[in-house]
């Protein structure tokens, strides 16, 4: 069992709040990410049976939305946001300082100590906050060069203390 | 689909200048094959719900909007006119044949599809000379293997979706799917899996480009210079029409041919890849006595030397794609000379001999109710499971099953599911008569032998009773490529084959259950290689396979269909029926000397009443008629 017993029951509960059964995917599969950080083969499966589809069409929807991850991915992973307003207020820079500080040359690539990853996304409708990205859950603002060296020493150092 | 009662309102209109009349909900595609006119089509398909995804059919209609529309999803209406080869409908294929091509590779000289490809021949007929798009083309590994036995190419795909909606519609099994969909889109196999279906191999035949294609039939030969004739599967008992194709005298390859009686296009994976062993170089070709090589005559003087005064102690195993030709010949022996001789049967049921009016495979479509008992459909009927799957989920019949173990047709939501302890089906069948899923007719009940589990008789009776009851017909789901033929000639019954104790053995084909007895000490084999399980037998002769061999099969609903064959064996192999009729002569039966098959056919008609149609082979199949093409380039 890739997903718990509370997920699976939490995911059989969707369907009678959508017009179709396969409009409860999405949501399923929401909810099997936030557990599992990523969709597995297996979380898939385990989907499509709480639902009763199939694993191909499950498939089919999670590798259509870029918020919903088939790849492994850092334990932190950064959206960062290079629509208009972010790349005028300096978005490009912001990933290029990223790429350097977390060591890696692109978008979804596993940073060597496995926490950290980013990708580049469209507007997440923060643009009087610009530039901004998104990271487990939460919004970051007006991010600077400094601001994101300080994000990143955190979460290195929070790691470290869970060791 | 138009209703075959004939009740459904037409409706007139008029396309290219032809009129023509057609059902109600007639779509512009199908209406314009009846005036001869091919409107082009890639995920269009005649079996399938149409989507309109690929807009290869536009087409001009009046009265309706000034832009083109898809012949493929518009039903015909009243007066309309549709226009294939106006200025607008020519260049809007045109246009669409440029953005199909966007992407393709155009590696047509190293494609196996090249020949008979609709992309091709569209591009051809319909397409512009030159492409405007410059931009880069989509890259990927290639080809990918799915299974064994199919390669995928995405680079040539077109997104038609025929391949996955296939696997959704018809198969139940969304095996096949696209992933990243958008611009990005591209298919693939379930987390990458290989394929597991039995019915694979139909995505082949429907690719309407060179994405899917054979492995097992790969660079083995162009279209056109193979000859192909149309024939049936030996495989198993549901007689699926097939075409085999040759080349330099090898059986190359085997693809559906429709018969909407039977199997409505689809074949199994077993029809599809399982027919190597005609070609193999290690077949028998000459008759061996003692292992060394030697002459039918000398053959034919041991076997008889070996099988003389057996009596009851003779067994008679026959392989399960025997014909009826040979069947009959073995018939005429065992009324004679080899008169209390056992037989037996390769992978067949124990499932007795038929009532007067079984169900038809065709009757399915018309069933309001479906019971499946005993029997994993998928693997003992592979096509009649697609046309169960078809009546439930296209035509609304309601699906029951008794089996004691989950079967794939319990993919269907609302199919009821009676688990009966192995063995006790009969029980379980006695109490459905008044289920409430059978209350409106007509019922149709497929039911099988559990794997030797069940009791057929009493099952058989249990059944019976439960037409009856219900009003509704039966089929019992033979495994056995002519097992119904093999007990219209009387030469099994309803209760398992045992050679055990048999003395001699003439043993045509694989061992029928499973080896060859330990009692016997004679052993003949007559087959097309000598198997592991043959051991080592006193006579060899060789055998003809499925694909050289002229005959008829009767398939699981009753229904004699004429083999035809594409490869012409040289001497020393012999057809089956002469060498047998050969033995009969040799053995002093009297009425054996056939001068032809078709002498023997009218012979064995009037001895065998299931065999009546075996008087009256049919005629060669017509050429199909050209169809009309519209102008060819915008």
């Amino acid at each position: 069992m890739a997903l718990s017993a509370r997920a699976i029951e939490e995911i059989r509960s969707l369907p009678p709040r959508f017009p179709h059964l396969r409009s409860a995917v999405p949501p399923a599969l929401d909810i099997a990410q936030e557990e599992l950080g990523r969709l597995t083969p297996e979380a898939m499966t385990e989907v499509a049976e709480a639902l009763g589809l199939d694993p191909g069409y499950v498939e089919g929807v999670a590798t259509f939305y870029t918020l919903l991850h088939t790849q492994p991915l850092g334990r932190h992973h950064l959206y960062v946001c290079t629509n208009l307003s972010c790349t005028l207020r300096g978005a490009e820079e912001i990933c290029h300082h990223l790429r350097r500080l977390i060591g890696v040359k692109e978008e979804r690539e596993i940073s060597a100590d496995g926490l950290f990853s980013y990708e580049e996304v469209e507007c997440l409708g923060a643009c009087e906050y610009a530039p901004m990205l998104r990271c487990d859950g939460r919004y970051y603002y007006d991010v600077t060069p400094q601001k994101l060296e300080a994000l990143i020493q955190g979460w290195r150092q929070e790691a470290g203390n869970g060791d | 689909m138009p209703e075959p009662n004939g009740a459904v309102p037409t409706v007139t209109l008029t396309i290219d200048g032809h009129q023509v009349t057609v059902p109600r909900g007639t779509l512009i595609v199908e209406a314009a094959k009846r005036v001869r006119i091919e409107i082009p089509v890639f995920c269009y398909h005649h079996k399938m719900d149409p989507v309109g995804a690929c807009r290869m059919c536009l087409v001009e209609i009046s009265p309706g909007p000034p832009r083109p529309q898809t012949a493929c999803t518009t039903p015909v209406a009243e007066g309309m006119v549709v226009r294939t080869n106006s200025p607008m409908a020519v260049s809007a294929r045109a246009d669409i044949l440029e953005y199909e091509l966007a992407n393709h590779p155009l590696d047509c000289p190293v494609c196996d599809k090249g020949g008979e490809c609709p992309l091709q021949d569209y591009t051809f007929r319909h397409g512009y000379p030159t492409s405007r798009i410059n931009a880069p083309r989509r890259h990927f590994l290639k080809p990918i293997p799915l299974s064994e036995r199919i390669a995928l190419d995405r680079e040539r795909c077109v997104l038609c979706y025929r391949c996955t909606r296939y696997y959704d519609e018809i198969t139940w099994d969304q095996e096949l799917t696209a992933d990243h969909r958008g611009a990005d889109s591209y298919i693939t196999s379930q987390f990458g899996q290989p394929l597991r279906s039995i019915f694979s191999g139909n995505i082949i035949d429907l690719c309407p480009v060179g994405a899917l294609t054979s492995r097992v039939w790969r660079f083995e030969a162009r279209p056109w210079d193979m000859a192909y004739t149309g024939s049936v599967c030996s495989r198993c008992a549901v007689g699926c029409n097939v075409t085999l194709w040759e080349r330099r005298n090898q059986l190359v390859r085997v693809t559906s041919r429709q018969n909407d009686e039977i199997d409505e296009g689809w074949i199994c994976d077993r029809g599809r890849f399982e027919y190597t062993e005609v070609n193999r170089p290690d077949r028998i070709r000459v008759p061996q006595v003692e292992g060394r090589e030697a002459t039918w005559d000398e053959a034919m003087e041991a076997l008889l030397d070996g099988i003389q005064g057996a009596g009851h102690r003779l067994g008679i195993s026959i392989r399960r794609d025997v014909t009826n030709e040979e069947l009959f010949c073995l018939w005429r022996l065992l009324q004679g000379p080899c008169r209390g001789a056992r037989v037996a049967l390769e992978g067949r049921t124990s499932l007795p001999a038929p009532g007067e009016d079984t169900l038809l495979i065709r009757d399915l479509d018309c069933a309001r109710a479906i019971v499946v008992v005993a029997s994993d459909t998928a693997d003992d009927v592979p096509i009649v499971n697609l046309r169960i799957k078809k009546a439930v989920s296209k035509l609304g019949a309601r699906l029951l099953i008794v089996h004691p173990d989950r079967l794939d047709l319990d993919r269907w939501p609302e199919a009821e599911h009676i688990r009966n302890r192995p063995g006790e089906a009969a029980a379980a069948v006695r109490e459905l008569a008044g289920h409430p899923l059978l209350q409106e007719g007509p019922v149709a009940i497929l039911w099988g032998d559990g794997r030797g589990s069940e009791d057929t008789r009493e099952l058989a009776a249990a059944v019976a009773e439960l037409a009856t009851r219900v009003g509704g017909r039966s089929m019992p789901l033979y495994r056995a490529t002519n097992e119904r033929g093999a007990l219209a000639a009387g030469l099994i019954s309803g209760v398992p084959d045992d050679l055990e104790g048999c003395e001699a053995v003439i043993c045509y084909g694989p061992p029928a259950p499973g080896r060859i007895p330990a009692s016997a000490r004679f052993v003949a084999v007559w087959d097309l290689l000598l198997r592991p399980e043959h051991g080592s037998p006193d006579v060899v002769l060789p055998a003809l396979g499925f694909a050289e061999t002229q005959g008829s099969y009767t398939n699981l609903e009753g229904r004699v269909q004429f083999l035809h064959p594409v490869l012409h064996p040289e001497p020393p192999l012999r057809e089956g029926w002469e060498v047998l009729c050969e033995l009969g002569q040799r053995l002093k039966v009297r009425e054996m000397d056939f001068v032809g098959i078709f002498q023997l056919q009218r012979a064995a008609a009037r001895a065998i009443p299931q065999f009546a149609a075996l008087a009256s082979p049919p005629e060669p199949e017509p050429q199909p008629t050209p169809v009309l093409y519209g102008p060819a380039r915008p």
